[in-house]
């Protein structure tokens, strides 16, 4: 069954909430934050990622884990913060009693001088003289090895009717619209860290990379918008077989 | 379904097998107190009380997105290429590399494509199973782009989307979009608009739209 991150597709949804002037001409009245919590949020998802705890898969796969009804009606940023405390129960970091405590004491002014105080930093860290650098350097997700890739350029394939993670509700990047699909290879892209495992703690386990195009009469027969258009996904080896 | 792949990783075979179990579902965050941004300060408290983070680089981080990484970066590489062909081809065939000349790289931008909009061909970029963006060359992506909205439509409606941002492509173009599926994270080179022969590179890079760059708008037009 469709879960409800893999929305790709998906009927169920609205205009896409922007604006247009009168002369129909988009308006862009986007804030980098709008409130500082949304700022917050990101600011301390990152830092807590950087404490090394989990990967970046593995913070999808917790923003994937929330209860649907939740992630439904969450917005964005909550989504995160909802996810995140979980992460930091799940690894062990914060207990749920740290935050029964700490829920208490945000909201009782008497603590405020507790809040304010610094405190001794943990050796895991961020510190914020390295923030910069690390950011400009990121984490590839590509790795130097040698697999050689099964699939060129031009080869036929089709994708898997089912996520090769069989862990259920498992991680996968292949949307369950394109499952199940005919494309085409058009680009080997090397070898990438592969999701399925690394979202669970189960290894990078790297593996080669392709752009695959897909016609949209492939994955929409039955609409007709513009049959001529194309969808490109990027999709590693298990995600697909040769088409015969 | 079970593949045969001969490369599919051992571990995943073990996870078949039913011998790991998932922990999915979880609904901890449902005792923080129901304000998102008393949310945010009971886990922020916590961590920075247990000196997990540290209160420098929250504001450092929130700094550097919120004034120095944003659109404007990528703008400057465009303008770039439209001025500069040798550019342009760097950019096109290793994007990553061309974009750190500028000074450009880092986190959720470390594998950049360069998508080219041509006469036939239109480019949009959506992330339809979350909101992989460009970080390094766009920023933080702005609320339309993270939308459920934009994700479930855009691989199935794309000229409709495209009409809602008021922009309506030829029926005779091919629109390719790109779901960001994996790590690679893709950035769409406008037209470069009519009439800006005489344009210089910083004068150019103020046409280019955050839209235009992302597939849901065109530079802007120069009167």
């Amino acid at each position: 069954m469709k879960r409800v991150h893999d929305m790709g597709g998906s009927y169920e949804y609205g205009e896409i909430p922007v604006s247009l002037d009168s002369e129909g001409d988009f308006i862009d009245d986007e804030y980098v934050f709008k409130y500082s919590w949304h700022a917050k949020a990101l600011a301390i998802t990152l830092a807590s990622g950087s404490l090394g705890e989990w990967t970046l898969d593995e913070s999808r796969h917790a923003r994937e884990c929330l209860p649907p009804k939740d992630y439904k009606n969450f917005s964005y940023y909550e989504r995160w913060i909802a996810s995140l405390v979980n992460l930091l129960i799940y690894k062990k970091i914060v207990s749920l009693k740290e935050i029964i405590r700490f829920s208490k004491l945000v909201d009782d002014k008497n603590s405020q001088n507790y809040l304010n105080k610094s405190f001794k930093l943990d050796k895991r860290a961020w510190l914020s003289q390295n923030v910069k650098k690390d950011l400009s350097i990121g984490s590839s997700s590509s790795r130097k090895i040698n697999i050689k890739p099964a699939f060129k350029k031009g080869d036929l394939v089709r994708t898997v009717l089912k996520n090769p993670n069989t862990i259920q509700g498992g991680h996968t990047r292949l949307p369950s619209y394109a499952m199940g699909k005919k494309g085409v290879v058009t680009k080997y892209r090397g070898i990438h860290v592969f999701p399925d495992t690394n979202a669970h703690s189960f290894g990078e386990k790297p593996l080669p990379l392709y752009t695959i195009e897909f016609n949209f009469s492939e994955l929409w027969p039955s609409e007709n918008e513009s049959s001529h258009d194309i969808i490109c996904l990027d999709l590693w080896e298990p995600y697909f077989k040769k088409q015969t | 379904m079970l593949t045969s792949n001969l490369s599919f990783p051992g571990n995943l075979r073990r996870m078949q097998m039913g011998k790991v179990k998932n922990n999915n579902h979880h609904n901890h965050h449902n005792l923080l107190p129901s304000d998102p941004e008393l949310r945010v300060k009971t886990i922020e408290s916590l961590l920075l009380s247990k000196g997990l983070i540290d209160p420098d680089s929250i504001e450092e981080i929130i700094d550097l997105y919120e004034n120095k990484i944003g659109p404007q970066n990528g703008a400057k590489v465009i303008a770039k290429a439209w001025t500069d062909n040798e550019y342009k081809k760097r950019l096109i065939t290793n994007a990553t590399s061309a974009i750190a000349e500028l000074g450009f790289t880092g986190r959720q931008g470390e594998n950049i494509i360069v998508v080219e909009n041509t006469e036939k061909i239109h480019n949009i970029i959506v992330c339809t199973l979350c909101s992989c963006y460009p970080w390094p060359v766009l920023g933080i992506p702005p609320s339309w782009y993270k939308s459920d909205e934009y994700r479930a439509r855009t691989v199935r409606e794309p000229r409709k989307v495209l009409e809602e941002f008021g922009l309506k492509i030829d029926s005779n173009k091919i629109i390719k979009v790109w779901d960001s599926t994996s790590e690679l994270r893709y950035l769409v080179l406008p037209q470069r608009p009519n009439n800006t022969e005489r344009l210089n590179e910083e004068e150019l890079s103020k046409l280019v739209t955050r839209n235009s760059m992302i597939g849901t708008g065109l530079p802007k037009v120069y009167k």
